[in-house]
């Protein structure tokens, strides 16, 4: 018995998908929230370490301030103790060889105008 | 199902994927659902810490705002003896740095095994030397620490405080609780490594800073002066006390001996009294500005009325009362001058007891003058009905009442300001950040008018003019008044009057007419000199000369002749090499006073030979003679000649100072003094 086979040819070359415009914006709104929600959870966990290295940065800045107020404190004493009448009494008399000036060697004294050195250190602030 | 079927091992492994994620989703769900509380809590004791903050203590200012107490921060070693392994190694290492026994070390290690102090309060380099030994279970902690960088300036003013920084004396413990603070806390977050990666500050808060009246200056001249007198006199204490005469601030107090607050365990608890409110003595002579006073004002005498003053002697309830002098005639104002004994019991026996007791009582004596100081002694004054028949007599001359040098200067102080009695205080106000706050004051009382006050003045010149009993008080280039004081102590062996030892004292103030400054100078038991005019007068007489100048009061009074010459030196071209070449800034690194031994006051350097002042002959004036001439032309001629003239007095120019001739330097001042003719007494001035 003779079999034949028959071939026949499919050529579905020019078959064209149909476009489903639906599927493809679905798609493209899965692929952008998906983009979205992985940009939002990198950004809060960037923001998450950003925080916590900027705590870091805080604290240290903090300690910072907390020594410079601290050697400013010390600084304050040490100025303190170096203005001392009677550490300036005895330079003035052991080193600079000054003596006291009697009454008719003083004399008070305008200051030129606008002479505002003497006024600013008198009243000037202390740092706190 | 055939189990070896791919599809079916796909359900396997799918299955077992599924159980699990189920059973770590279940543990998860446990944990975060169940166990959230509990595991919250041991990630907060792990990551949290809570370190505890020391009150930041005040600062204590002068007047112009120079720092006299402040607090920093230093380390405090302590010790968690669960940690340390050999506790005998850590000691002695820890001995070598503190100076301490090992012993003492390991009993404070055994003391406790969850903490112990080791020291506290170290120096930097002890601390950095603990530190750099890295030993574990030792650990430092901040604290604050007090410190007075003019050391024993004010010290009695100032107090001091305990190793907590609790106020104990002075201003550091009246105003304890407003300069102390609150402490605080501070919740830190920490990682693994101890870093801090948050924190949080709660509750502390800092002390107000204190704003004193003392004035830096003048508190260092008072003491000194007080330091160079108690040399002299080889005095076993004394007080100074300068006050603002209107205000009844007080710009310096000073005691000898006094102390170092820094290291306060050092001193004895009598150098740490403050003897210018605690101390009581008999006033002596000094009292009499009050019998005097009092009787002025109840129109019972005049500075003219000549008072028998008996040869020295008079007797009161059958008491001889000896006067130190025998007094014929004199007048009060030269009972006060010469400061009659005999002639104050008179006035005070005239006055009666009961108007002597109301105006003692005015005077502030016999109760706290209310000044904010700590410990301050109200006095000795017996109740009226307590007082025996001597009692005005002995009383009217300074005996049987017990005063504080406060007391003393306040009601010479109310004679000085018109009368009017001023509560003396220490504290000018609180300062908040930058914002003054002013303390109140209670407004003046009055004890005298005005008129007996002015006459008061008068009569209290004479006291340091020729014939009063302290001359050395007199001031150049300034117009002065006082009272001298001479009071015996009280034998403690035998209860009577010591014959050896006094209480010397000056209390006065400048100038007369408009006294800017009242001055009291007390020394307790001067040995050789002994009277109060001739060891507390030139006392006042330094020192007020020295603070009249450095507050610029304007001179009312021409210098003596020759004073203003004594001072000139020659210009001497190497010193004043030196002086051009030193450095300012050298200044901040000479050492401190430890190492700089100021020359006695009396000696003068060999390298003073520099002027203070110098004057440049090169550009020099010679002063002319301006004698006869008026206000107007002297004016004008100094002007002309570039010199600034101080016009004293009124009529025609009589005298001059320095004299015609001396060259002087361009801009410098010329004394002239005015008159109606060139005789005029130079003593004479003019009450307002």
């Amino acid at each position: 018995m003779t079999e034949f086979f028959t071939v026949k040819r499919i050529d579905n070359s020019r078959v064209v998908r149909a476009m489903a415009p639906q599927r493809l914006r679905a798609c493209v709104r899965f692929v952008g929230l998906s983009a979205l929600l992985a940009a939002v959870v990198l950004l809060y966990a960037w923001q998450h370490f950003q925080a916590i290295q900027m705590s870091y940065r805080l604290e240290e800045l903090k300690s910072a301030q907390a020594q410079a107020v601290e050697l400013n404190q010390q600084l304050r004493l040490e100025a303190a103790g170096l203005r001392s009448p009677m550490r300036i009494d005895a330079i003035a008399r052991g080193q600079l060889g000054l003596t006291a000036p009697v009454p008719g060697q003083l004399a008070p004294t305008q200051g030129p105008a606008g002479a505002v050195v003497a006024q600013a250190r008198r009243d000037s602030a202390p740092v706190q | 199902m055939d189990w070896r079927s791919p599809r079916a091992r796909v359900l396997v492994v799918a299955a077992l994927v599924l159980v699990w994620m189920g059973s770590a989703l279940g543990r998860l769900a446990y944990l975060q659902l169940f166990c959230y509380g509990d595991y919250l809590n041991r990630a907060e004791r792990q990551q949290q810490r809570i370190v505890e903050v020391s009150p930041h203590r005040g600062v204590v200012y002068d007047r112009n705002l120079h720092e006299l107490a402040m607090s920093i921060s230093v380390d405090s070693c302590y010790a968690i003896p669960s940690e340390i392994s050999d506790p005998d190694m850590v000691s002695r290492l820890l001995a070598g740095v503190l100076d301490v026994s090992p012993d003492e070390i390991a009993s404070r290690l055994a003391s406790s095994n969850s903490f112990a102090w080791i020291q506290r309060k170290l120096p930097a380099e002890k601390a950095e030397r603990i530190a750099d030994m890295n030993l574990k279970g030792i650990y430092m902690m901040k604290e604050r620490e007090r410190f007075y960088p003019k050391q024993q300036l004010a010290a009695h003013v100032l107090g001091y405080v305990d190793i907590d920084e609790k106020g104990l004396g002075g201003i550091e413990y009246s105003l304890d609780s407003q300069i102390r603070g609150r402490p605080g806390r501070i919740m830190v977050l920490a990682d693994a490594h101890k870093h801090w990666f948050d924190s949080s500050e709660e509750g502390a808060e800092s002390g107000s800073n204190v704003v004193l009246t003392l004035d830096q200056t003048v508190q260092y001249l008072a003491e000194k002066e007080l330091m160079q007198a108690i040399r002299d006199t080889h005095a076993i204490a004394g007080t100074v006390i300068v006050e603002n005469t209107s205000t009844g601030e007080i710009l310096a107090m000073a005691n000898v001996p006094t102390f170092n607050p820094n290291a306060r365990g050092d001193a004895p608890p009598d150098a740490r009294m403050n003897r210018a409110v605690a101390a009581l003595y008999e006033p002596g002579s000094v009292f009499k500005i009050v019998t005097v006073a009092a009787a002025i004002e109840e129109g019972l005498t005049n500075p003219n009325e000549v008072i028998d003053c008996q040869n020295g002697a008079i007797y009161i309830a059958g008491h001889r009362i000896r006067d130190h002098k025998p007094f014929g005639d004199l007048t009060v104002a030269q009972i006060l001058a010469k400061s009659s004994d005999v002639g104050a019991i008179k006035l005070g026996l005239r006055l009666g007891a009961p108007k002597l007791y109301d105006y003692i009582r005015d005077f502030g004596f016999g109760q706290s003058t209310g000044i904010d100081l700590p410990g301050e002694n109200k006095g000795i004054l017996r109740r009226l009905e307590n007082w025996t028949p001597i009692s005005p007599g002995s009383i009217s001359m300074g005996q049987e009442v017990g005063v504080t040098a406060i007391q003393l200067i306040s009601a010479m102080n109310a004679i000085a300001n018109d009368g009017l009695w001023v509560r003396p205080h220490v504290v000018a106000g609180m300062r908040h950040d930058s914002a003054f706050v002013p303390e109140a004051q209670p407004e003046p009382r009055r004890v005298i008018r005005a008129t007996t006050a002015a006459t008061m003045r008068s009569m209290l010149e004479g006291v340091i003019l020729e014939g009063g009993t302290g001359p050395a008080g007199r001031l150049d280039g300034y117009t002065a008044a006082g009272k001298t004081g001479t009071a015996q102590k009280t034998d403690p062996a035998t209860g009577r009057y010591s014959a050896t030892q006094v209480i010397a004292s000056f209390v006065g103030f400048a100038p007369i007419n408009n006294p800017s400054v009242t001055i009291l100078v007390t020394l307790d038991s001067p040995v050789g000199l002994h009277e109060g005019g001739q060891v507390a007068a030139p006392v006042f007489k330094r020192l007020a000369e020295q603070v009249l100048a450095y507050l610029s009061v304007p001179q009312d009074e021409p210098l003596r002749p020759g004073l203003r010459r004594a001072s000139y030196h020659p210009n001497d071209p190497a010193a004043e090499s030196d002086a051009s070449d030193f450095d300012p800034a050298q200044i901040v690194s000479l050492n401190t006073s430890e190492d700089v031994v100021a020359p006695p006051a009396h000696e003068t350097p060999a390298s003073a030979a520099a002027p203070t002042v110098a004057f440049d002959s090169d550009n020099g004036v010679i002063v002319p003679s301006l004698t006869g001439k008026t206000v107007r032309e002297v004016s004008q001629e100094c002007e002309k000649l570039g010199i600034s003239p101080v016009l004293v007095g009124t009529g025609v120019a009589v005298e001059e100072d320095p004299e015609p001739g001396t060259t002087v330097r361009r801009g410098s001042h010329v004394t002239v003094k005015f008159g109606r003719a060139p005789e005029a007494p130079s003593q004479s001035r003019k009450m307002n």
